[in-house]
């Protein structure tokens, strides 16, 4: 076995034990700190994932091939760790809010990611259990982390019984598969699973594996759990949720469903393109009404795990480009919404729309910053969020050219529609910025160095991956040529 | 080619300018000032540079795709010729000129900072529309270069004046690139190609490729420059563009923007054929001959320069029509040193006369503003045609193009407009600078600060000898094969050659400054009125070009939007949206209620889910 194989893995695991270790000696007013620390360490894990060929570069399996490091593997590991830089930069602008445990909570983060890292390489099911779980269980405490607040118990309550609730049918699931056909790896089962496509246990198997990973990225039916636990969750707890945690869901179910069960896929066509477009209009519609902006972007993120699923969907490998590329693009998009959020609202009991009124004059950078990502969200040209929608829904017609199934082109008016209605509240959120005549708190928002830092990040990879969408596609295609569909 | 790097950075550097300071340092002026010239005057520098390293005459073009979609491809390209780098040249170097101006002119400014973050954004467009080497990136600069003098125009956004002459260049000028736009698709159309090189070498190739089109598509593209140039009918944004500050009306409004359309007509000038070309000289001849006159009874200092502007450009237009893009491009550039420095120097009266712009107040500033009435002076000499200043020079190139087109109508015009373009400069040189005060403003006025003068001073020496100083080698090669390098005693002297057009024109010059010296030199109110009678009415009110649209096409278009109001605010908005909202925001209140709060629900939710999935894929 190579080692090196999961040398990433390691370094980061390192890095979550000397954050608890640091905690013993590091004054509490300095704690705050230790998430620069960590953000600059996994930056540097990034650039030399990037810049040394050696490090983490070299495709491979481990662990009797429950371990697999290939191009999608690579893809999603920098993500997640993208991701769990700018979470942690996010945290550390809400740390005054959760002063006891700060170090526990960035660890937290850092276990989490591990779990997501494991989660990108994973090859076959119990290796799948294992860093979903990870990830889930870390996340339980993530979420309940402001234990003095009500609404973080009361999500944390939530999120620890559903996701115990999906667990045990993933759990279930994969006994079904493993009983029908004897096969724990992605690879084997590959190799056998058209001969089951008629034995309902095996597909009812799926179906159950499937419902927990429909769990984690917030698909209907398995969506109830989203808007409260968001509104409830510390907001930097939120974010990571709605970006990690949700690719964490996607590189599994990418994994599942072509690497494992290919054939299965193929016939489930019909399936899928139903699943995607409810999620889109569930999200859609029932953001409408929403006042307080978390809850709104509970409803958004079950929205956008619709537009993700018509990528899968479109069960081809520009589909599956397409869900990896508007994952990037999202991840800016979601961090830079947040972070404004956790700036404004730092003062604020309130967690409404209305707390964003008058914004454009207490920070112009910060409203542009809100308009910007609303903006990709909603998918406006020449953002992100445009050319990912453009991507998937290339890859939804391109399939419905080539299969004549009319489903895909219904799919397609869905997603039309639900875009066309995220828009209203979208711009709801950039009217209550700009033209919002509630405002009673005029004063100037000072913005840390750190702060600036993360947003400029944001805003350039938004307007970056938009207009010049070819580097992030092209790893996206090599990525999804090693899933080989 | 050499340095590739840098007109990349001539093109960027204004565009990031404009971003930092709109983003970091409002409310720093000084911040502000810096980042702006700093980006034109390194762009100078650098397009000296670049130029140096690999010769004027020096071809090439460096592209990037930008986005290819089934097969069109667009790229993202920098042409660099003779011509674009002369434009390059033109618009850092008098832009620059004019951004330190701008430093006094807006000195007491509330929004001094936005005013640069603004020029700059306009300096970016501009360059993009220099350089580009394809339809759809010159057509998307030609656009930004629109808003960007809309935000200029209506920088003063408070005074309903401004406002207004914003709106209306913008949607005047949408006119006009709605045939540009249609130009555009329709070579493309025909040509399969968007590409500035690739559509000379086709029609290279076959002079006839675009058929029975061509004419048509030449004229739309030419409806473009009619819109950005100010041509007749589209002429009436230019004189209320000068709501804007003067440092604007100077760089947009008369060196560089309503040039690109003349720039544009000369880039693609082999898409032109005879039947369009004609048509062109004639639109430029009227507009000319047109502003002209209108200019002769204007008393606003700057809408006396601003219709000479559309005149001269009518001149340029009338140039390329009649197949001299060289004289077109020769008289644009010696019009952009001269026009910038009447504009400047009239900023410069302007600030002196604490803001008042009526030249029947002014009066003997001659004593006052020595350094503004001297380079006043040059520029008006240089407008007028008087040798050796530039306008001689360049003017005298395009009297022997009409002669050389044989086109004695356009000749006639042209002399025509010749004097009487020296006889309206020498009325406002000699009611503003010499006579006697007409007002106390005029009494206590005041030269302006170094950082106003130096620019006009710079501009000056170039109005002066811009006619030999080589521009007609650089611009020759572009458009004539086996053109022959002059040196600069034989440009000195290149009018000889067609002793007919420069002994007329030289002598149309001197009887229109007589004429104006005799009626203006002492008057203390215009007299040409009791002269001229109804004429002279007409003039003052621009030949009611604007009360005519007003009654026509405003009106109809009033009419139309009256109706479509209608068929919106009842038919769309309140029947067919009214449904769909209310419906979508029904389904959005009744899912809600399924979120209840409660776990019980939530737990059970998930199983009944599970089992509605398992039914849809077993059944």
């Amino acid at each position: 076995m190579n080692s090196s194989l999961i040398a990433l893995e390691i370094c980061v695991l390192a890095l979550g034990t000397v954050l608890l270790l640091a905690d013993f000696w590091m004054p509490v007013e300095r704690k705050k700190f230790l998430a620069y620390f960590a953000a600059i360490a996994l930056g540097g894990l990034l650039l030399a994932g990037f810049s040394d060929s050696s490090f983490c570069q070299t495709f491979g399996t481990a662990f009797n091939g429950a371990f697999v490091e290939d191009a999608m593997a690579l893809f999603f590991k920098r993500f997640f760790l993208v991701a769990a830089i700018l979470v942690l930069f996010v945290t550390a602008e809400f740390s005054d809010k959760i002063a006891a445990g700060i170090s526990e909570y960035y660890s937290l983060i850092i276990f989490a990611l591990a779990g997501m890292l494991f989660a990108a390489s994973a090859n076959d099911f119990v290796m799948l259990f294992v860093s979903i779980e990870l990830i889930t269980v870390t996340f339980y405490v993530l979420v309940s982390f402001q234990r003095a607040k009500l609404t973080s118990l009361e999500a944390g309550v939530k999120y620890l019984i559903i996701g115990a609730l999906s667990s045990a049918f993933m759990v279930f699931g994969i006994a079904l598969i493993w009983g029908t056909t004897g096969k724990m790896n992605f690879t084997e089962l590959a190799a056998v699973a058209s001969q089951f496509l008629d034995n309902k246990i095996f597909l009812i198997g799926v179906l159950f594996l499937l419902a927990g990973l429909g769990f984690k990225i917030a698909a209907v039916p398995f969506q109830i759990w989203a808007p409260d636990v968001y509104q409830g969750a510390p907001t930097p707890t939120t974010t990571f949720l709605a970006i990690g945690s949700k690719a964490a869901g996607f590189v599994l179910l990418l994994r599942v469903l072509f690497a494992a069960i290919p054939a299965v896929a193929e016939q489930w066509r019909d399936f899928l393109i139903i699943i995607s477009g409810i999620t889109i209009l569930y999200g859609n519609l029932c953001a409408l009404p929403q006042r307080n902006l978390k809850r709104l972007f509970g409803y958004s993120s079950i929205s956008h795990a619709g537009y993700l699923l018509l990528g899968v969907a479109a069960v081809s490998a520009t589909g599956q480009s397409a869900v990896m590329y508007y994952l990037a693009g999202y991840l800016f998009t979601v961090v830079a919404t947040f972070i404004v959020i956790v700036l404004v609202m730092q003062n604020l009991e309130t967690e409404d729309i209305s707390g964003l009124a008058g914004l454009n004059q207490r920070s112009p950078i910060l409203a542009a910053t809100m308009t910007l990502a609303m903006a990709s969200l909603a998918g406006v040209p020449p953002l992100a969020g445009f050319f990912g929608k453009f991507l998937l829904l290339k890859a939804v017609i391109g399939q419905g050219i080539a299969t004549s199934n009319h489903g895909y082109y219904c799919l397609v008016f869905t997603a039309l529609a639900g875009v066309l209605i995220s828009f209203y509240y979208y711009f709801g959120v950039i009217r209550a910025i700009y033209w919002s005549k509630e405002a009673k708190d005029l004063s100037p928002i000072q913005l840390s160095g750190a702060a600036k830092l993360a947003i400029t990040i944001c805003i350039a990879g938004i307007v970056w991956i938009g207009i010049f969408p070819n580097t992030i596609l092209n790893l996206a295609d090599e990525a999804a040529k090693s899933l080989g569909i | 080619m050499k340095h590739e790097l840098f007109p990349w950075l001539i093109l960027f550097l204004p565009i990031f300018a404009a971003a930092t300071i709109t983003l970091f340092t409002l409310r720093s002026r000084c911040c502000s000032a810096f980042l702006s010239i700093g980006a034109i005057v390194a762009g100078f520098i650098l397009s000296i540079l670049f130029i140096h390293a690999n010769g004027i005459h020096f071809a090439g073009e460096i592209s990037k795709t930008w986005l290819s979609i089934g097969n069109l491809q667009i790229d993202f390209g920098l042409k660099l010729d003779a011509l674009s780098m002369m434009m390059l040249l033109i618009v850092t170097g008098v832009g620059g000129a004019i951004h330190i101006y701008s430093v006094g002119y807006m000195h007491e400014d509330a929004g001094f900072s936005r005013f640069f973050a603004k020029l700059s954004l306009f300096t970016f467009s501009m360059l993009g529309i220099v350089l580009a080497n394809n339809f759809i990136e010159m057509f998307i600069f030609w656009e930004l270069v629109g808003v960007s003098s809309y935000l200029l125009i209506g920088f003063w956004f408070e005074k309903p004046s401004a406002g207004d002459a914003a709106k209306k260049a913008f949607i005047v000028n949408r006119l006009g690139d709605f045939g540009f736009l249609l130009g555009i698709l329709m070579i493309w159309g025909i040509l399969g190609s968007l590409n500035f090189a690739a559509l000379q070498n086709s029609i290279t190739a076959n002079p006839v490729a675009l058929g029975t089109a061509a004419t048509i598509a030449g004229l739309l593209i030419f409806c473009g420059a009619v819109g950005k140039s100010a041509q007749f009918p589209l002429h009436v944004w230019l004189p209320d563009a000068m709501e804007g500050p003067t440092p604007v009306s100077a760089l947009i409004h008369a060196a560089t923007m309503v040039a690109a359309g003349v720039y544009m007509l000369c880039r693609i000038f082999f898409l032109l054929n005879a039947d369009a070309l004609h048509v062109i000289a004639y639109i430029g001849g009227f507009t000319a001959l047109l502003a002209a006159l209108i200019a002769v009874q204007q008393n606003d200092i700057k809408r006396i320069i601003a219709y000479s502007t559309l005149s001269q450009l009518g001149y340029m237009v009338m140039a390329v029509g009649l197949n001299g893009p060289t004289a077109a491009m020769f008289h644009l550039t010696t019009h952009a040193f001269f026009k910038a420095l009447l504009f400047l120097a009239a900023g410069s009266v302007i600030i002196g006369m604490h803001h008042e712009q009526d030249i029947w107040h002014m009066g003997n500033l001659r004593k006052k503003m020595p350094i503004t009435f001297w380079t006043f002076l040059i520029g008006a000499l240089a407008l007028s045609g008087i040798p050796p200043f530039a306008g001689f020079y360049s003017k005298d190139s395009i009297l022997a193009q009409c002669l050389e087109q044989k086109n004695y109508l356009l000749f006639g015009v042209a002399i025509f407009i010749a004097g009487l373009t020296a006889f309206y400069t020498f009325r406002l040189f000699f009611v503003v600078f010499t006579g006697k005060e007409k007002t106390d403003h005029a009494k206590h006025a005041h030269e302006s600060p170094l950082v106003m003068t130096l620019p006009l001073v710079v501009l000056a020496v170039f109005a002066a000898v811009g006619g030999f100083i080589g521009i007609t080698n650089n611009y020759g090669s572009q458009f004539v094969a086996d053109h022959e390098t002059l040196s600069v005693a034989q440009q000195f002297l290149e009018p000889l050659h067609t002793p007919v057009p420069m002994l007329i024109g030289i002598g149309v010059a001197l009887i229109g400054i007589f004429i104006a010296f005799s009626l203006y030199k002492n008057a203390t109110s215009d007299p040409l009125p009791a002269k001229l009678g109804g004429l002279a009415t007409a003039m003052k009110n621009k030949f009611y070009f604007d009360e005519l649209y007003e009654a026509t096409f405003v009106r109809a278009h009033d009419f139309i939007a009256a109706v479509m109001d209608w068929i919106d605010r009842w038919l769309l908005e309140g029947f067919s949206i009214g449904l769909v909202r209310g419906g979508t925001d029904l389904t959005g209140r009744a899912l809600r209620l399924l979120q209840t709060g409660n776990l019980q629900t939530y737990a059970f939710l998930f199983v009944l889910g599970m089992a509605v999935v398992l039914w849809l894929v077993l059944k």
